[in-house]
């Protein structure tokens, strides 16, 4: 499902010199996997993750997402393909302050050109599904941090994406609630979303079925 | 103190964009506020030049029931002023005049003044040479002495300090200067809106008046104003008292000359309120405007500095947990903002010295009093307090903000998303509302005067005043004594003038349309009595050559105009203007009827026939709907002073060195004064008002330019402010257009709440605007509409380019920035 071929992210520095983050990458994701890709800080984690998530287009290689070749898509075309197959969880939730737990839900579906009336019963859905159709009027600031991360879990797969990326997911979370959420993710793969998570943890990287090892911007493993 | 100035220069220097912008608002804000604030104190707060000017009055007369008021007196009225008031100190009786003084081969026609004797000494300024005349210098005879000017001392006679006793050739005699006025003497001062005074030139010579026989014969002929000081302990209502009683009792003594029902009295004035009292409503509606202006720049900083307070929010917090109390810290920010504004302020003067001088080079000739406008102490000090003032207004905010960090939120690396900081936007969004207000009251107002002078620039003036060239020419008494004389001259100028290449018609008139002076005169009807008909005709009067309406391009709707046959032999005959014919002939025909001026002997009653009957014109103003005119030929009614008019097949003014040959073939010693297009007679007309639209055009353009920026830093705070939000929703698939949506939503909520609040408080101002206006509502829809459009697509504009930058948001570098 994703397949990258030799890519490499830099950062130019003084002097005409690079940086690389990440080097010859080649990497293979079947559907339906669950991968955690781990390593040391600085190793090129993030980055990989936000070139997979294509957020991020200056890198060279090739990164084939199915049958598109990502590496000659255009931004537009780049951006529709994320939106429809995507779904990101982060590490400090990054719901919207401002908006209620139903208004955080709706947010990607209003940037899908869902309707109205659709998105309202797919919020409705999602809500019933991760219980907490009780929260939906709340604001962030009024729950706890496993219940947020609860949330950006939802808000991800609340468009059906193919592939949820999420960056250290339970990184803010007590153990109790991280248990939670990689349970709940495992669920979702076990439904048949393809999952890929970045983590320190050798216990979260144990519910998934592959650990890729990243090390000064290598695959060692 | 000294060590809070050092650490607001300190941490200013740090910041070299924010001070220079910070600055650069209050400079053009202070500096407007200087500017207008030295042409009110220059004009309505400053006492005049003389000694206790707060005593010194004018004294017109009028006929209430013709509608005239603020008329001259004449010389046996002011005689009998002088010797039957008692309300008075002093008075002293003045005219405007011009002298043709020749010194070697040059002649000069120079603006002056004939002056009852004790003018100087009621005025209370003395001569810095000579003397000033003394009580017995009047008259015929004894008026061969003059008082010149220090401008007229150093331009024409050197600085020469033997100046006193010597002798002057002007006007065909010759005079002894006893005294130099200073500089700074200015009498008689330009009157606004007094027909004859207010485009007046500043006298330079001063003569005695000496009264002629006819004069001191006629109490109906008037021409000289009247200034008086109050006696000590007298107000003016108790000389006006005074003066009811006076004219009351003359109506009785002479009633040959006040007929009863023409209200004749006479009106005691307030000399200051006569310079310039018509002008204060303008001036206040343009102080207003500034005030406007710094309001607005207020908001901008207070913006400002709530976002550096916002930056500052850790370094504060710092210092609070060190132990600094909330008012260290609120005197520290608040030193900073009256530094700026102190600052700003000195960048405001030295913008106000040369926007002063643009107004008094745009002014001076035509609005009282502007050209003492200067920076003098009472504008410094109060320049002062405004810059203080101001910076204790835009600084107060963001200091409270300051002085009240969130200490847990604030030393949190990354801390956000506190309440302080919600309600920091809250007042954030309530300032750049309260600017585009502003900015629309200031707008439409601007938006109203402009319309309000275009359509009085294309105001038909009934006359055409392009390629017309005018001089004024007066000859003297002694060398041309009668009318022939007169006659023959001013018939070989025009025959001249006629001659010279270019030249399409030449023609003379006593009096120029919109040159600010006028003339009027009564008349009989023949067949109407007015004893009888209780109606005292009293209109505006013209001598003219024949060409005259050529000249002007004036229609002649019936009837002709005047020829040569018109000769002072020759039955007399006058031309009116449709507005007169309408006025006494409403319904029947005005051609051919008869007017004299004098039927007190039926037998000797020298009829005037109507032959022709012309178009209006807009004499008094464009503004002014056009008066009953009537014209006489100058052959019938010779006048010594004249305004020649020639009409040119190229610009006229090629014409100026061709004519004056000519006249000086004529005369070598006729100088011509005041040489100008009628185009610029008429432009100079409407002079005031054009002052006006340029300031509050360029007060409201500052406005719209601080609004826009006000706007644009707002936005801008708000897209670094929510980066982290516009980077999770891109990353949640949110497109450019779904960003750009977002920024310009919130700017168009700012953008309508201040244009409705504006439009609001236009509405409730403009009111004061409405005696400025000409031909336009002081809630004209259109202007209304016009503005708000342009100020909101200015302010969607200013808000668009910080959108533009939110889409280009890496939502990689967002998150990262947070995670």
């Amino acid at each position: 499902m994703i397949k990258l071929r030799h890519v490499e992210r830099n950062y130019p520095l003084a002097k005409g010199k690079f940086f690389y983050v990440l080097r010859d990458i080649n990497l293979d994701i079947a559907e339906g996997e669950f991968v955690s890709i781990m390593g040391p800080s600085g190793a090129g984690k993030s980055s990989l993750l936000h070139i997979l998530g294509m957020h991020d287009h200056a890198w060279t290689g090739e990164y084939f997402f199915g049958e598109a070749a990502v590496h000659h898509l255009k931004a537009k075309e780049r951006s529709a393909l994320r939106n429809e197959q995507i779904g990101f969880v982060f590490q400090q939730y990054h719901l919207l302050d401002d908006l209620t737990v139903y208004e955080n839900l709706e947010i990607p579906l209003s940037y899908r050109q869902v309707s109205k009336t659709e998105r309202a019963a797919l919020v409705a859905d999602t809500l019933d599904r991760f219980s907490i159709v009780g929260k939906k009027d709340l604001y962030p600031r009024q729950l706890s941090g496993g219940q947020q991360q609860l949330v950006g879990v939802a808000r991800a797969i609340i468009s059906n994406p193919k592939v949820i990326l999420a960056d250290e997911p339970t990184g803010n979370l007590h153990s109790s609630q991280g248990e939670e959420i990689m349970e709940l993710f495992r669920k979702l793969n076990h439904e048949g979303t393809t999952i890929v998570q970045v983590t320190h943890s050798d216990k979260n990287a144990s519910y998934g079925n592959r650990v890729i090892q990243l090390r000064d911007g290598f695959v060692v493993s | 103190m000294i060590q809070e100035i050092r650490l607001a220069l300190r941490a200013l220097a740090k910041s070299p964009a924010f001070a220079s912008i910070a600055i650069l608002t209050l400079a053009l804000a202070i500096g407007a506020t200087t500017a207008v604030f030295t042409i009110v104190n220059a004009l309505l707060i400053r006492p005049l030049p003389f000694k206790n000017p707060q005593q010194l009055v004018l004294l017109w007369e009028e006929f209430s029931q013709q509608g005239l008021d603020r008329i001259p007196v004449s010389a046996p009225e002011y005689l009998d002023y002088q010797k039957e008031t008692r309300s008075f100190d002093q008075i002293a009786a003045f005219d405007y005049t011009s002298f043709s003084l020749t010194v070697g081969d040059l002649p000069e026609e120079i603006p002056g003044s004939v002056v009852w004797p004790n003018l100087f000494r009621l005025l209370g300024v003395a001569p810095i040479r000579g003397r000033v005349f003394t009580p017995e210098e009047v008259g015929e005879g004894h008026d061969d002495v003059v008082v010149i000017s220090q401008r007229l001392w150093q331009r024409r006679f050197n600085s020469d300090p033997a100046i006193i006793g010597n002798k002057l050739s002007m006007n065909g005699r010759t005079f002894t200067v006893v005294g130099v006025m200073p500089a700074s003497f200015e009498f008689p001062l330009p009157i606004f809106g007094l027909q004859g005074g207010q485009f007046a030139q500043r006298a330079d010579i001063w003569k005695p008046i000496a009264f002629t026989k006819g004069e001191l014969s006629s109490r109906g002929s008037r021409s000289y104003g009247v200034i008086g000081r109050l006696r000590s302990g007298v107000s003016a209502r108790q000389a006006q008292a005074e003066i009811n009683t006076l004219t009351a009792n003359w109506t009785q003594r002479f009633q040959d000359n006040y007929t009863s029902g023409t209200g004749f009295g006479a009106k005691v004035y307030p000399l200051h309120d006569q310079l310039v009292g018509p002008m204060r409503g303008g001036l206040l509606i343009l102080l207003g405007a500034v005030g406007f202006v710094l309001l607005i720049a207020c908001a901008n900083l207070t913006t400002m500095l709530l976002a550096r307070a916002s930056w500052r929010e850790r370094e504060f917090a710092i210092r609070s947990a060190l132990g600094a109390g909330p008012l260290r810290v609120l005197r520290q920010v608040l030193t900073e903002s009256v530094l700026l504004a102190v600052i700003g302020g000195v960048a405001g003067v030295m913008l106000a010295i040369w926007g002063i001088d643009i107004l008094r080079a745009l002014g001076a000739q035509t609005v009282p009093r502007l050209r003492e406008a200067n920076l003098d102490t009472t504008v410094l000090f109060v320049t002062l307090a405004v810059s203080i003032g101001t910076g204790i207004l835009f600084g107060i905010a963001p200091a409270i903000a300051s002085a009240k960090p969130e200490l847990t939120e604030a030393l949190k690396e990354g801390g956000r998303g506190s309440t302080s900081g919600r309600r920091r936007n809250r007042l954030r969004n309530a300032l750049v509302v309260a600017e585009i207000a502003l900015a629309l009251v200031l707008l439409v107002s601007a938006g109203l005067l402009m319309k309000s002078f275009s359509r009085l620039q294309n105001v038909n003036p009934g006359f055409d005043p392009h390629n017309v060239l005018t001089m004024e020419f007066s000859l003297p008494v002694t060398k041309y004594p009668r009318g022939k004389p007169v006659i023959d001259f001013y018939n070989e100028t025009l025959r001249r003038v006629k001659n010279l290449p270019g030249v399409e018609a030449a023609a003379l008139t006593t009096i120029l349309p919109l040159s600010g002076t006028n003339s009027d005169s009564s008349f009989h009807i023949e067949g109407r009595d007015s004893r009888v008909t209780k109606v005292f005709p009293d209109e505006e009067i013209r001598v003219i050559t024949p060409d005259y309406f050529r000249v002007l391009k004036m229609p002649i709707l019936q009837g002709r105009g005047f020829t040569e046959a018109d000769s002072p032999d020759a039955p007399g005959v006058v031309i009116i203007n449709r507005a007169l014919a309408k006025k006494y002939w409403p319904n029947e025909e005005a051609l051919g009827k008869r007017i004299n001026f004098d039927d007190s002997d039926p037998a000797k009653i020298k009829w005037i026939t109507i032959v022709g009957i012309v178009g209006d014109i807009h004499h008094q103003g464009l503004d002014v709907e056009p008066k009953p005119e009537y014209y006489l030929p100058h052959a019938q009614l010779p006048y010594r002073q004249l305004v020649l008019a020639i009409r040119s097949k190229q610009d006229p003014r090629n014409l100026t060195s061709a004519i004056r040959n000519e006249l000086h073939t004529l005369d070598p010693e006729r100088p011509v004064a005041n040489i100008r297009t009628l185009e610029q007679v008429a432009s100079d007309s409407i002079a005031p008002r054009r002052l006006s639209v340029v300031l509050l055009g360029v007060f409201a353009g500052v406005a719209l330019l601080l609004a826009a920026v006000g706007i644009y830093g707002v936005m801008s705070f708000l897209v670094v402010q929510r980066t982290h939000e516009i980077g999770v929703r891109m990353a949640l698939g949110a497109q450019r257009a779904d960003v750009l949506r977002l920024v310009i939503a919130r700017a168009v909520k700012l953008i309508i709440a201040g244009t409705a609040i504006g439009l609001f408080l236009a509405i409730g101002s403009t009111r004061a605007l409405a005696t400025l206006l000409y031909r336009v509502s002081a809630f004209d829809a259109a202007t209304f509409a016009f503005v708000t459009v342009i100020l909101a697509m200015i302010a969607l504009l200013a808000s668009y380019i910080p959108a533009l930058r939110a889409t280009r948001a890496d939502p990689m570098l967002a998150l990262g920035h947070n995670a």
